[in-house]
This record gives structure tokens, sequence and C-alpha cells, in this order.
């Protein structure tokens, strides 16, 4: 495989490439993708201690306010817990596609929930189906208790219909607009109804509160139950054409190609296994274009795992890694709608273009971009610059550039950019790129995460 | 080290020899200006609880649903029914020019009781079942905007209220530490090196754009406000911040139509009292320090400032000295030639509640965006709010 190739690959099934996938490079295309589901067989939840909760219910809750305040409190605090350790999942995983679909996934069956316990539950059955069944998987998300909860599923019943769910499961994790009426959310929403779950999560069917009537939906008349709908809607290849759009949007390119999804959809709508579905992405010609390569903004975190998977670096204090993702836009389980985010140019603004440039210089080289002309000059800003700067900094990191100096030995200062950057470089940038002295491969790779170029993938 | 060279070297890539030309274009002094009427927004977020803060102090509902809660000293009688909140005090003289415009029961259809997606609906001016990806002000700005500057934003993050389809707002909450880090002689020499061919309509073109466009908006901040500090003192709290600033720009005479505040902690579930007292003694001492700033330079005939909140709060207390999360609630406007001064209207009954417990709405929020629009700032109400809105009279 060439190491272009290699590169775009684990861009887009991971979060960056690196040296340590050099020796791939003997390697034919199908040996390299069968090896990345391979790694990725293993399903690795997030386990957090959830012992504060142990022998507590529902009707404890009820009646003892002051209890649930202290269990508000260490919720929130989990919460915050959970997103840290799914960054650490997806920047230390071994399970490389599992995690990068889960987070595809997670901005698709967009869902937000505030007790952890259902949230870390969410995000494992993400990670369960992230690379399975979808069949099986949306039946999942429907009876999942975040999803019943952010949807007003639990609400939802015989004779006080709510069709929250029903509609965001059609427009948004199935079928997209314009491919159902509002005839057939309301009829669905009945399927649904009786949907709840319990004090732990799982699922409670409530017979008492389920329309076992008839509903017409999709032209078809029957008793239709939630799991009946959502077979009805697959077997629409609309809802096949919707789901390899949105992949094809975020794994290939956000300028659509209706050949290359036709080709996808064909391939999805015969089982539905996503598996299939992207390593016949992975595996095709067209997915190795030119035009495709470079082709991405990174999202936020994207940005942020690239960085930490290049160069190590420890935050000295979690709350941090929670004020980047802020400052950038993108807080993990924490999305703006169930439309989730808009990603692509929608995370560039004036404010953020800044902080995105800065940020590299900022987590690994205490605010300092090299100028490398001067190379004596820039030792004696630096200097002063980290007389004045000390304490200002707003993020305490600690960059291990030895362990990158020894993992990017193979690479030549010189041909750094080449590794760090994907596609197409600006001309004129890359003039003055060579004008660069790149002395030091630490100070190059800073200016080189430096760049507009550095943000995409 | 190599001083002399360094100083060459720079005199010579801020010479405009090396700036490309689209970038000198961008720079150039644009003459048309967009008007001389500015607005201010002030958002109180987490949902200010209305009824303490206008309080129908006649009333004996308002004192049965909340035993523990309502207020009952110190209360400023403005008319026959309703009062202020004692930490109100400060927005006194206001009401008495005819400077200050309060209306009441403000909210929409279907009130949606998450701050999430009650503070998007009346950002994005959208109807509580739909989702927009564009705000009002910045769809606004969609048409009359041509800069980032013509709306600053006093934080980190850009609101989706000053985000349109094409335009975003400047946001900063320290526009030194954004000219500091555009002027980082590292992205300058990039800049200087930028060639546009062929990839402005690419994805990597409109980073490079948005560069410029961040690097120019810094400078022009920057370089155009008056570092003369104000005569006016203000409070010392972060809000207070927001709005000096905000005067700083308005009196520097920035090219700037809209800037965007926040004030947070209003979501009182628990022990409310002190809380809320202790915010609106922050809103009030730090919005009065502002007008009088602004009138000190002149600049307040010609400011707008609208204060609202995501929503009100249940009009029955709860059992922690709090309250829920409800549903209309009053808006505040700020300005010199009211139409209508005072109480716009009257407060909502507060026996014939919603279903929820809590104050049906009677003026739409968006018939307020759309006053504004079309009385003030001279825009067509209709493209932006994508609706025929009626427009109201106190402007």
């Amino acid at each position: 495989m060439k190491q272009e190739e290699l590169q775009h690959l684990y861009h887009r099934a991971g979060f960056g490439w690196h040296p340590r996938n050099y020796k791939e490079i003997s390697k034919d295309r199908k040996q390299v993708v069968d090896a990345l589901f391979e790694n990725s067989k293993s399903i690795l939840p997030i386990q957090l201690d959830f012992s504060y909760l142990d022998g507590l219910n529902q009707d404890d809750l009820k009646k003892f306010p002051s209890v649930v305040k202290d269990i508000q409190k260490k919720n929130k605090k989990k919460i915050l817990e959970l997103n840290y350790e799914w960054l650490k999942k997806l920047i230390y995983s071994n399970t490389l596609l599992r995690e990068r679909m889960t987070l595809f996934w997670a901005n698709h069956f967009v869902c937000r929930e505030r007790n952890p316990l259902f949230a870390q539950q969410y995000n494992n059955t993400l990670r369960h189906y992230a690379i399975g069944d979808f069949r099986v998987f949306v039946k999942a998300i429907s009876k999942n208790a975040a999803m019943l909860r952010y949807l007003n599923g639990k609400q939802n019943r015989k004779r006080k219909p709510n069709e929250n769910f029903a509609r965001e499961l059609m427009e948004l994790f199935t079928l997209g607009e314009g491919h159902f009426t509002e005839k057939d959310i309301k009829e669905s929403a009945r399927a649904f109804t009786g949907y709840s779950h319990n004090f732990e999560g799982g699922f409670v069917f409530r017979k008492l509160h389920h329309d076992y009537g008839f509903k017409t939906f999709l032209g078809k008349t029957a008793r239709f139950n939630g799991d009946d709908i959502i077979d009805e809607i697959l077997s629409n290849k609309q809802c096949a054409r919707f789901i390899c759009q949105k992949i094809y949007r975020y794994f290939v390119n956000p300028k659509l190609n209706k050949t290359h999804i036709e080709a996808m959809t064909d391939v999805f709508f015969k089982d539905y296994n996503i598996e299939n579905l992207m390593r016949f992405v992975l595996l095709s010609d067209w997915f190795y274009a030119e035009e495709n390569i470079g082709s991405k903004i990174k999202s936020p975190v994207e940005l942020l795992v690239g960085i930490a998977n290049t160069v190590p670096v420890t935050f000295q204090r979690q709350r941090d890694l929670l004020v980047i993702q802020k400052l950038l836009g993108q807080m993990l389980l924490d999305p703006p709608n169930v439309a989730g985010w808009k990603g692509d140019k929608a995370w560039i603004d004036a404010n953020t273009i800044m902080l995105r440039l800065k940020l590299p210089s900022v987590l690994l080289n205490n605010a300092v971009i090299s100028l490398e002309e001067f190379g004596d000059f820039n030792d004696a800003t630096r200097a002063g610059f980290l007389k004045n700067n000390k304490g200002k900094l707003p993020f305490k990191t600690l960059a291990d550039w030895d362990t990158f100096l020894k993992e990017f030995n193979s690479v030549e200062t010189e041909n750094l950019h080449q590794v760090i950057l994907q596609g197409s470089i600006n001309k004129g940038t890359l003039a003055y790129l060579e004008t660069l002295r790149k002395t030091s491969k630490r100070d190059y790779c800073i200016q080189l995460m430096s760049l507009p170029e550095y943000q995409m993938c | 080290m190599d001083r002399r060279k360094f100083l060459k070297n720079s005199a010579l890539t801020s010479s405009l020899f090396f700036v490309p030309s689209f970038l000198k274009a961008f720079e150039s002094v644009d003459t048309s200006r967009l008007g001389f009427k500015r607005l201010v927004v002030v958002q109180l977020a987490g949902g200010n609880d209305g009824l303490n803060t206008i309080i129908p102090y006649n009333n004996d509902i308002y004192y049965n649903a909340r035993p523990r809660l309502a207020i009952t000293n110190d209360i400023i009688r403005m008319t026959d029914d309703l009062g202020f909140h004692p930490s109100l005090a400060p927005l006194r003289s206001l009401y008495d020019n005819g400077e200050l415009s309060i209306l009441n029961n403000v909210g929409y259809p279907n009130p949606v009781r998450s701050h999430f997606r009650s503070m998007d609906i009346w950002q994005t001016a959208s109807d509580s079942n739909t989702y927009l990806q564009s705000g009002w002000l910045g769809r606004y700005m969609d048409i009359y905007g041509k800069k980032p500057y013509n709306a600053i934003e006093m934080d980190e993050q850009l609101s989706l209220a000053m985000k349109g389809q094409y335009f975003n707002g400047i946001a900063t909450n320290n526009y030194k530490v954004l000219y500091k880090t555009a002027k980082d002689p590292f992205f300058r020499n990039v800049l200087s090196h930028y060639n546009d061919t062929h990839l402005s309509e690419h994805n990597l073109g409109y980073l490079y754009q948005t560069m410029i466009e961040a690097t120019s908006s810094a400078k022009y901040i920057f370089e155009n406000t008056k570092v003369k500090s104000s005569q006016q003192e203000y409070p010392q709290n972060g809000f207070a911040k927001q709005l000096k600033n905000v005067a700083q720009f308005i009196n520097s005479d920035l090219d700037t139509k809209v800037f965007y505040t926040s004030l947070g902690g209003f979501d009182t579930h628990a022990n409310q009292q002190n809380k809320q007292a202790r915010l609106l003694t922050q809103y009030a001492e730090s919005i009065s320090a502002f007008v009088k700033d602004l009138k000190q330079n002149n600049t307040f005939k010609d400011t707008l400032v609208l204060t609202f909140s995501e929503f009100g709060r249940r009009v029955k207390q709860n059992a922690a000295n709090g309250t829920d999360h409800g549903a209309a609630n009053n808006v505040f406007v700020i300005g010199e030639n009211l139409k209508k001064a005072g109480f716009y209207n009257n407060l909502a009954s507060l026996e014939h509640l919603d279903s929820n417990g809590d104050l049906k709405y009677e003026i739409d929020f968006r018939t307020v965006y759309a006053t504004i629009l079309s009385k003030w700032l001279d825009a067509d109400d209709r493209i932006v709010l994508n609706q025929d809105f009626e427009k109201l009279n106190f402007i």
C-alpha cells in the first residue's frame, strides 16, 4: 500500500497516521483493512465506578430530597469523568475503527443524557453496535433509557402519544426529511407507546400503555409494534441511502458523489451490515482518490486526539480538556441538539480558527511557534516568553517530546510535513515552509501543526 | 542573535509590498458604514425568575404560591400592581426618565422547559418544534453585515444567535488577547506568503479566508478602540466588564451594529433569594453604569439594550426555596426615545396558568425581534425571521 493511501486510511478510520504503521507499507490494501477490522473485534466498554448508587432506588430518592442533592452533585462529576474516559479511549484505544465509528454514531443517534449511568450505557451501546448489524442497532437505540428520556419515549402513551422519537427516528436517524408524512409520524408514534425503563436503565415494556390497534404506516396497515416499524423503515431503500450519504460525508468527502453513494447503498441495503459497508468503502479505489485526501475539516475532537497521537501529552488538570472542548465548540456528550454538530465549515469561525492554530503550540511548546530563520534569536525569545508567561498559560500540560523523537526517528525532519499534513498545501505556504531551517524536528512539528493545513484531514 | 536582520524582515513582511491584494482590499477603509443605530443584547442565562424581578405585590395568589419566596420588603413600587425587586433600584431613574420599557408575558407557543432548547429557540427565533442552525442576528448580518466585527460577542465562544448562514460574528472576551494571538509572527509570515489561486472555494481556502478575517478584525478592533479609560466607574464583576468593553467600543465608534453580552447563574432551583438578589444587583448596577457611560459620550441616543432570559419560572415555589423552569417572562428594553416607556402591558393572570402552572405568553418574542429589526435597525424583518410578525409599539 502506498504511503499516502495508508495515511489517508488512518486519518479517516482512525485519528491520523503514525510511524508505527510504517511496516504496513509492504502489505496490500485488503490486508491492512482486514487488520483494522480484526483489531476492532473486541468490544471494550467504558466502566466507571458507580458504587455511590449502590442500594438506591426510585423510592429513596422521592423520600429523601437531601440524598437527591448529593447524588446530583456526584452525577455531575461523573459525567465529566465519562467525557474524560471517552477521550482517553479515542487517544489510546487499540480498537481504532470501533472507536472512530462510535464517535460517528454519537453524532448520528444524537442523545444528551445527564444521568451518567444512562449516558455510559448509551455510549457503550453505540460502541457495541458500531460495526455490527444496523437493524439490531436501531432497535436497541429505540429501547435505550437515555434515548427514551431524551426524545420523550417514556411519555409516549396510548392515551397521550408523544411524537418526538418517531419524528426524529425517521427525519434524523433513518430516512431523512421528505420521505415520510406527518401521518406516518403519528401512526408510528403509537407503535412505540409503552416503552419505558427502570431505575438501572433496563428496558421495560408497559403493556397497559401500549396501543395494540391497527396502524397505517408508509402505506401498510397492521398491528405494528416498534420493532415492526423499524423493519418497515429499513425495507425502504431510502434508509440505506440516507445512512450511506452520512457515512460518505463523514468518512470520504463532505461533497457527495452520487455514483459512489449509490454503489454503497446497494451494498448496505442487502443486509444492513455496517462492517460490510465500511469494508466496501475502505477497499474501493475511489476512497483513495486525490479529491478525497485532506478534504475534511477536523472536528475539535479529531484535532485534539490527532495532536496527542503525534506528540504524547499529559494534561495535569482534567478540566483543561473540558475547557478546550468548550472553547473549540465540541464537548463530548453535550451535543447542541438532536441534529448534532453540523461539522465541516461550521466548526470554523474567526475565533475558533485562531484558537485552533494556536492550540498545538500552547499544549506542546509553551505557546511558542518558532521563527526558525533566526535560531538563536528564537531561543532568546522563548526564554523571554517563558519568563513573561510564567503561570499565565491557560493549560497545564506535559509534552513527551522524547517519545515523539524516538517514534518519528524514521522520518527525516525535512519530510515531516508529508506525514503531519494531509492533502494539498497552499503554494505560498509551501514556499514559506521551504525557507524554514528545519534544524529542530520539534520546532518544525509545531510549525506544521500551526498551519491551516493541519486543520484538514 | 541577529536583531537587525529580524527587524528588517518584519519591516518587510508588514510592508504593503508583501500583502496579497485581497488582503489589502479587506483592510481598506469601508466607506459605506452600517448606520449609527446599535443594539446591545443582554442574555440572562439560566431562566431568570421574572415574578420576583417585577413583582405583583398586590396579588394574593403571588404570596400564596410563594409562602417563603415572595418578596415582601423594600419592593420599589412603580404602579399600583407592580414593583421592582429591591436590587433593581439603580434602574429606577431609567424608568422615571422614560428610558426603560418592560414587556410582560413574553414567550412562544408550546414552550420548551429545557435550558438548551429554549435558549436555541430564543437565539434562532424558531418555532418550538423546528431546529434552525442559524441565529436571528446572524441572519440579519447575512444581509446587512460585511465584516465579522460588525457583530461582537463579549465571550470566548460565538452564540448561535450571532451565526448566520454565511456570516459569523466575532467573539472575544479579551480583544487584546485575540489581537496578540493573531499577531503571532509565524501566522503573519504564513499569511504574507499565502497564495490565493484555486483554493478559496475549497475547505482549505475557507480556513485561510477565515484566518485573514480574524486577523484583520482583531487588528481593526485593537487599533480603533480608544484606550482612554472611561470616566465612568463600573462595579467589579464579569458582566460589568463586558458592558464596559461594549461602551468602550461604542464610544470609539467601531463599525459594530450588534453587541452580545451574557450574565449567567439564574437557574435557581434552590435557595433562590440571595442568589437572585446578588445577580440582579450585578445586572442593575452594571446597566446603570453602562447607560451613564454612554450618556457622557453622547452615544446613548443611538443605542438600544434588549434583556431577555430563555424562560421564566414556575409561579409556585418548590420545596427547596427555589423555583422550577417555567414559561413566559418579562423582557427589558432600554433606550432614549421609547414610544411606550414603563410597563408595556399588564402582567398575565396568576390564576389562569397553563397546564404546567406557568404564566401564559401574550407577546411572541419574535414580535419583539421584528420590531427591533424593522424600527430600530431598519432591516427587513420578514427576510431575517422567515415569517411576518406583528410589530409592537415600544420604539
